[in-house]
């Protein structure tokens, strides 16, 4: 209700400064009436003319009369001005015939509009690589050379082939397919994209994985053709680890050239392994990973807003403000700004609403809407009076279900008071019509037969909330997706099956009971956990925002493990940056900053919390509405290598105190080395951190700047500088660093002799053995978790499996936990670099201002309660996973007894199922509810 | 059998490298090497002396010197050049390739090599299979004697020599008179049924130039300017060279 989506609309002017721009808008016409279409389909269906889909990258048509896919927002369909038949030569309107409900409107016309805003967010996407260029490959000219892009949809159960895969050429499943990665991406030559597109390791893998899925036949045989696999994200490396357990196949090497099988049919490609063996294989398919490119009207966008975009087209941003364009008040956010995967690209989103909140603040709540609805009757003391509403859906119900029949046996049930059959009952118009029926009949309850209660439950709840009766009031029969979709042949049977449907719901809303949705005060206030940038930054965030905020920092001071960094991945100094972050969140009105805080207690739920914290050897009491975690992590403290025998070898956040202390003696070294992946990627520890390769190679490049002859080598098992940090990579190759791969069946080895430190390493490309002298040694040592037993403790929250706390869910709910009103940022999360760590800090400032910026929270209604047979057995006490329950101390009536916590209850059910007396239930699916259900179905199947 | 470890690290080994790098533009980007092998994958000489392109390059980047410029893979290359042409940082190997071959003794390179360019050198026909100017046009002017005679749609047909003001000067290679004097004929045809104005000269017609492979800089240069004297002496506008 807040959010206007003006689609089909591009910006033509734009003027104004922060706080206040002026956007002129074209609306271009869709042809379609958003308000009357129903997304019916008959238009597509009827409309004559196809169309290559761009959707499914051309493989598949689709018609003038389209919606882009299944999922689309707003789900409406638009006409194709270009393809139409009737706009482009004058003749036709099939789709207006046929549309039910007269949305087709053939008069639209170009719209102009002007907007004011306060601020500006950009996330124009990225541009798929066209890898046409690449003679050398075949795309295009070689049937059986897809783009990872089409072979995405190929595999899609939504795409052109239904998900039954077949290959272009002969359309048969394709069993030996090779991917091949980096193309388009971490290449200068035939393209300009020197950089890394971050994703493309994680989705060949994930492509290769789900292969398997779509074969009906056969075993598969997935090859992967890579440089480096880059799986630095949060449990990345696990998933990389069990596809190559699973047997998908990864071959460091790069095949020179595609040839075209016989019959141009499959492929053939020779590719010379890491040892120098040539190889030549035959494939049913080539995949080619394409690379992300910035958009192609990236620059008209930039011009028109007047942003600076880098040298690869991405929009200009920094480490410390990742999202802020170089114009104030227009942030940038997803793949415009670099190439990233989904998780980063959705916590990045928050941090542009984050920043675009507080550039606003003095405005929050000024231009919000609040929908209102007529006072609800009590129905508590009335009979049920039941309405059925069949929908036809336009043929999609009505072809297959005889939806008079029911209608008709609908009128025959126990408290039915009024039956209607419409052609579309989520149309708009039959929202006031069913409203209108509910107060001329007095219905009290509600039925719609119809489709699933996931996408229109909300709509038929607001219908009952305006026409005076509790949303919870109607039940939905699936007669469509869960009948007339699935039993198309069996008409008769179909109908009857609508039957049984109807009759549950009729049975199961008669027991219906009107809910409320508990509401509970918010405490205006938040914790932050943690006092390095990432808590400070989630501090100021939310401070700025108009909020208050206590800092809780386990130290004597705010700074974490930034105050040992020297520079971001682009560059920039850390230290007059952490300065100035220390110096504005100890000045800050709506800070309260407390040091040497431990958090000893936790108790509340989201909105109303109250925790004891410890500061300094006295215990305080703090109430807060949220909370964001962000407790950091450690360094790995070696223990392989010779660590701690040498004072030579030390780890890479030591070397960066070298190099701050005693730059001038590093520099006359004659040789460094340095060591990858210490503690990480190993069976003990098998996650990637993620920030050393980057760290390695920036030091590395210090160092030769410092002494250009000084002999650099770099050990690693992949390098992993993602995204434009690959331009940093090359940088140091450039300079002269060598870079040399092992294995973790070839690690080095490092051994001293008089005083001379060496490490031996088995070069595998020149296939020598190479011993290196070392006067300063560096291991890249892991990132660990610190413990967070205690706070998972205090606050039933989870870690991953690598000890790092666990966000909701990574793609949709990046800095949530799982627990409502925790917010998680930094590298207690998983090991990031500073530019990341802010964005998230910010994200979750972002999350948890939602719930700061109102005075009364709305929970959900279906929530677990306590009826009169619970005796305190307390077995539900146990198996509740949200610690919703607890047994109370005091008897009532000398029985022991619980009592449930809506605001930690997920309704999940766990409680009723394991109750052996109807102690619990949970509202909306009681016993006598789902009985209802049960005894309805059974008394017509047995009679 | 342990191989016993190269030991790196103390001095700056890699000379050849460098030298390298400082001839050519940006270096030939000789340092930015990915080790990823599309290079290796796509070169016909890849395994030959146990050598590939990507191990040829590493080698001198680790500076094994001593391995990079006595490999007598360099003269198995045929500069085709087909890993410069797909590798994403656009190394220039076949450079690499040709300065290692030029650090080798003029009378250690390959023999075939070695005696085609000195062949070529003496006289100013430039042929590396040391025809004379005599034997050229002897040979020219029977095979078009026979063609013309033999297949009468060619009857026409013309194989000039010296032809002063001529259009396009032709190169011929000179394995072609000597051996297989029937393969010259097709492109004659074709320059004639394209109604081309073009020349052979009895100086500097050979095609070949056996000192640019062998990479003798000065002898590749003074074939060169051997064959464009005879060019301008002729007043030709374009010069053909098949090769």
């Amino acid at each position: 209700m807040n959010v206007e989506l003006l689609t089909l609309s591009e910006v033509e002017e734009f003027s104004g400064n922060e706080g206040n721009f002026s956007v002129r808008i074209k609306k271009n016409p869709r042809y379609v009436d958003m308000d009357k279409c129903i997304a019916c389909g008959l238009c597509m269906q009827k409309c004559p003319r196809k169309v290559d889909d761009e959707f499914n990258m051309g493989v598949g048509k689709r018609k003038a009369a389209y919606i882009k896919y299944g999922q689309s927002v707003p789900l409406k369909y638009a006409i194709d001005a270009e393809h139409c038949i009737y706009l482009t030569r004058g003749k036709c309107r099939a789709c207006e015939k046929f549309c039910p409900t007269g949305a087709i409107n053939f008069e639209d016309r170009e719209k102009h509009l002007s907007i004011d805003v306060g601020a500006v967010i950009l996330a124009p996407g990225f541009h798929p690589f066209d890898p046409s260029g690449f003679d050398f490959y075949g795309y295009g000219r070689i049937t059986d050379v897809v783009t990872s892009l089409e072979y995405e949809r190929m595999l899609s159960a939504s795409g052109p082939c239904m998900g039954h895969l077949i290959r272009p050429s002969d359309h048969t499943e394709p069993k030996k397919i090779a991917w091949l990665q980096c193309v388009g991406s971490r290449s200068t030559n035939r393209c300009k994209n020197g950089y890394c597109s971050s994703v493309c390791c994680m989705y060949a893998i994930k492509q290769a994985v789900v292969t398997a899925e779509h074969l009906n036949e056969g075993i598969p045989q997935q090859t992967i053709f890579f440089m480096d696999i880059r799986s630095h994200g949060k449990d990345f490396e696990r998933y990389y680890e069990t596809a190559a357990a699973k047997g998908i196949r990864f071959v460091r090497a790069r095949p020179h050239t595609i040839l075209a099988g016989k019959n141009n049919m499959g492929v053939t490609m020779q590719y010379t392994a890491e040892d120098g063996r040539m190889h030549c294989e035959d494939f049913d398919l080539a995949v080619l990973s394409i690379g992300l490119e910035a958009p192609e009207d990236g620059p008209v966008l930039a011009a028109k807003f007047g942003i600076e975009l880098n040298s690869y087209g991405f929009a200009q941003t920094t480490d410390f403000e990742p999202v802020r364009s170089t114009r104030p008040g227009i942030f940038v956010t997803g793949a415009f700004q670099a190439p990233k995967d989904i998780p980063q690209a959705v916590t990045e989103a928050s941090t542009a609403a984050c920043e675009a909140a507080r550039a606003l603040m003095p405005a929050r709540g000024a231009l919000t809407h609040e929908k209102t609805y007529p006072a609800e009757q009590d129905v508590t003391s009335q009979e049920p009076v039941i309405g059925v509403f069949v929908c036809s859906c336009g043929i999609n119900i009505a072809s297959v279900v005889d939806v008079d029949a029911v209608a008709q046996y609908a009128r025959t049930l126990p408290h039915v008071g009024f039956v209607e059959n419409n052609l579309f009952t989520c149309s708009a118009d039959t929202q006031s019509l069913i409203a209108e029926k509910i107060r001329e009949h007095h219905l009290n309850r509600v039925v719609i037969a119809a489709c699933t209660p996931r996408t229109h439950e909300p709509l038929f709840q607001d219908t009952l909330r305006e026409a005076g009766l509790n949303g919870f009031l109607v039940e939905m029969a699936n007669i469509r997706n869960h009948n007339a979709w699935v039993h198309q042949a069996l008409p008769e049977a179909a109908t009857q099956k609508a039957k049984d449907q109807v009759r549950m719901a009729v049975a199961r809303v008669a027991q219906n009971d009107p809910l409320r949705q508990l509401k509970v005060d918010v405490v205006q206030k938040a914790l932050v956990i943690g006092g390095g940038v990432a808590g400070m930054n989630a501090a100021l965030a939310l401070a700025d925002q108009g909020f208050d905020c206590v800092l809780l920092e386990k130290s004597d001071r705010l700074g974490g493990n930034a105050r040992r960094l020297a520079a971001t991945d682009r560059g920039q100094k850390v230290a007059p940056m952490l300065t100035r972050l220390i110096e504005r969140t100890e000045s800050h009105a709506r800070i309260k900053v407390l040091k040497k805080a431990v958090l000893r207690s936790a108790v509340g739920s989201v909105g109303n919390f109250v925790s004891k914290i410890e500061v300094d050897g006295d215990t305080r009491a703090v109430t807060y509405g949220t909370a964001v975690v962000a407790t950091g992590a450690a360094e790995y403290q070696p223990r392989e290598y010779l660590y701690g025998q040498d004072e030579r070898i030390m780890t890479h956040l030591q070397f960066d105190d070298q190099l701050a202390q005693n730059e001038a003696a590093v520099g006359r070294a004659r040789s460094s080395v340095f060591i990858q992946c210490v503690g990480s990627r190993e069976p003990q520890r098998p996650y990637c951190s993620r920030l050393c390769c980057t760290h390695s190679v920036k030091n590395a490049l210090r160092l030769k700047t410092l002494n250009p002859e000084m002999n650099v080598y770099i050990l690693y098992r992949d390098i992993r500088t993602y995204g434009e940090r690959e331009d940093l990579y090359k940088s140091a190759r450039d300079l002269g660093v060598i870079f040399i791969r092992y294995g973790l069946d070839s690690q080095p080895v490092v051994s001293r002799k008089g005083d001379d430190l060496f490490v031996e390493v088995f070069d595998p490309v020149a296939q020598l053995p190479l011993k290196l002298y070392a006067d300063y040694l560096v291991l890249a040592a892991a990132v660990v978790p610190h413990d967070h037993q205690a706070l998972v403790e205090l606050f039933k929250c989870g870690v991953n499996a690598d000890g790092f706390l666990n966000e909701a869910h990574p793609k949709l709910r990046p800095v949530d936990m799982s627990v409502d009103g925790l917010f998680v940022a930094g590298l207690c999360h998983y090991p990031k670099p500073m530019d990341e760590s802010i964005a998230q800090a910010r994200a979750a400032a972002s999350r948890a201002g939602l719930i700061l910026a109102k005075e009364e929270m709305q929970l959900d209604a279906i929530k677990s309660y306590v009826t009169e047979n619970c005796d305190g057995c307390a077995l539900c006490v146990d198996v509740c996973p949200y610690r919703a329950i607890k047994l109370e101390q005091e008897k009532i009536d000398g029985r022991s007894h619980i009592v449930t916590d809506p605001a930690l209850c997920k309704g999940c059910g766990l409680c009723a199922a394991t109750c052996p007396k109807e102690g619990v239930y949970v509202h909306g699916f009681t016993l006598p509810q789902l009985k209802a259900q049960v005894e309805a179905l059974l008394a017509e199947a047995t009679a | 059998m342990k191989q016993t470890a190269v030991l790196l690290g103390r001095e700056h080994r890699s000379t050849f490298r460098d030298h390298v790098m400082a001839l050519l533009p940006a270096g030939g980007n000789l340092n930015a090497c990915l080790t990823c092998g599309a290079c290796a994958s796509g070169c016909p000489a890849t395994g030959l002396k146990d050598m590939d392109p990507r191990k040829f390059l590493r080698m001198a980047a680790l500076g094994l010197d001593d391995q990079v410029t006595t490999t007598p893979w360099v003269w198995m290359c045929s500069m085709c050049q087909r890993c410069i042409y797909v590798c994403p940082m656009k190394i220039d190997i076949p450079q690499l390739v040709y300065y290692a071959r030029q650090s080798w003794p003029r009378e250690k390179r390959p023999k075939g090599i070695l005696g085609s360019c000195d062949m070529a050198l003496r006289s100013d026909t430039c042929s590396a299979m040391g025809t004379s100017e005599e034997d050229f046009q002897f040979v020219v002017e029977d095979v078009l004697d026979e063609y013309r005679e033999t297949q009468p749609e060619f009857a026409h047909m013309q194989a000039p020599i010296n032809k002063s003001g001529a259009y396009f000067f032709l190169n011929q290679n000179s394995r072609e008179p000597v051996t297989e004097p029937d393969e010259m004929v097709p492109l004659w045809k074709i320059l004639h049924l394209a109604g081309a104005d073009w020349t052979y000269a009895t100086k500097g017609w050979a095609a070949e130039n056996y000192c640019m492979f062998m990479a003798d800089d000065e002898n590749w240069k003074h074939i060169v300017e051997i064959k464009k004297k005879a060019v301008e002496d002729l007043g030709c506008k374009v010069w053909l060279n098949t090769e």
